[in-house]
């Protein structure tokens, strides 16, 4: 069963185009975005996310010990 | 409950045992990873420690997960948005995917280091998904070696 939740997650962080950078650390994926309030913190929730930090344009999502291989998979998204 | 279904979770490094609630950063101090605790570590270049017996499923220059036997991961964080150090000033001594014995040297760091830089160096010791309840026997104060009893998963 293909993981749906780099693409859920992705599309909640506003989009490919929206993304500057992301990258996994251990629980979260840590993102650099160009506009940090279009991020629709319910779908990331939603999409698995136990928590979503936004301090302006940099957005943390936790998404539990499997954020390297999500932040991964978005990458390959971009 | 049987023997089998406990983990003695053991400290990565010296320092002094604190709450995790006491952690500067929500994700730990929320336990929103898990519930442990955390250790300030004490001065000077050391190395950090695997906490349980098990293998290396995730490492990162300041921070790796060792899950044992079970599947149960425990997540050590070596101070806290350390990742922005880019591994500047950490050693690693093994490789993803090593089995490792609790109390094997794993990374080698310097807290003081990483407090000149502006972070704080205190260690966040997690266990990955479990239930709050899931811990007994946690420290939460006072002088910790490296190798001493943490908290007890079951």
């Amino acid at each position: 069963m293909a993981d749906e939740r780099p693409e859920k997650i992705l599309a909640a962080l506003g989009g490919a185009g929206n993304i500057i950078d992301i990258e996994g650390c251990i629980t979260r994926l840590r993102c650099e975005l160009q506009d940090g309030s279009v991020v629709d913190e319910a779908a990331l929730k939603k999409a698995g996310a136990h928590g979503v930090m936004k301090m302006g344009s940099v957005v943390q999502v936790v998404v539990g010990p499997e954020a390297d291989t999500i932040a991964e998979d978005i990458q390959d998204l971009l | 409950m049987s023997e089998l279904a406990t983990t003695v979770v053991t400290s990565p490094v010296a320092g002094r045992a604190v709450p995790m609630s006491e952690v500067p950063d929500p994700v730990f101090a929320q336990a929103m990873v898990g519930p442990g605790v955390a250790v300030e570590p004490a001065g000077g270049e050391q190395e950090a420690v695997a906490p349980v017996d098990g293998t290396v499923v995730t490492l990162h220059p300041h921070a790796f997960v060792v899950a044992g036997a079970d599947g149960r991961g425990v997540l050590v964080h070596l101070g806290i948005d350390t990742v922005k150090q880019k591994g500047e000033g950490f050693t690693l001594h093994v490789v993803k995917g090593e089995s490792v014995r609790a109390g094997q040297p794993l990374i080698r760091w310097n807290p003081d280091a990483v407090r000149a830089a502006g972070y704080s160096p205190v260690v966040p010791v997690v266990a990955l998904d479990a239930p709050a309840e899931g811990l007994s026997e946690l420290r939460i104060d006072g002088d910790v070696t490296t190798g001493e009893q943490l908290f007890v998963w079951s």
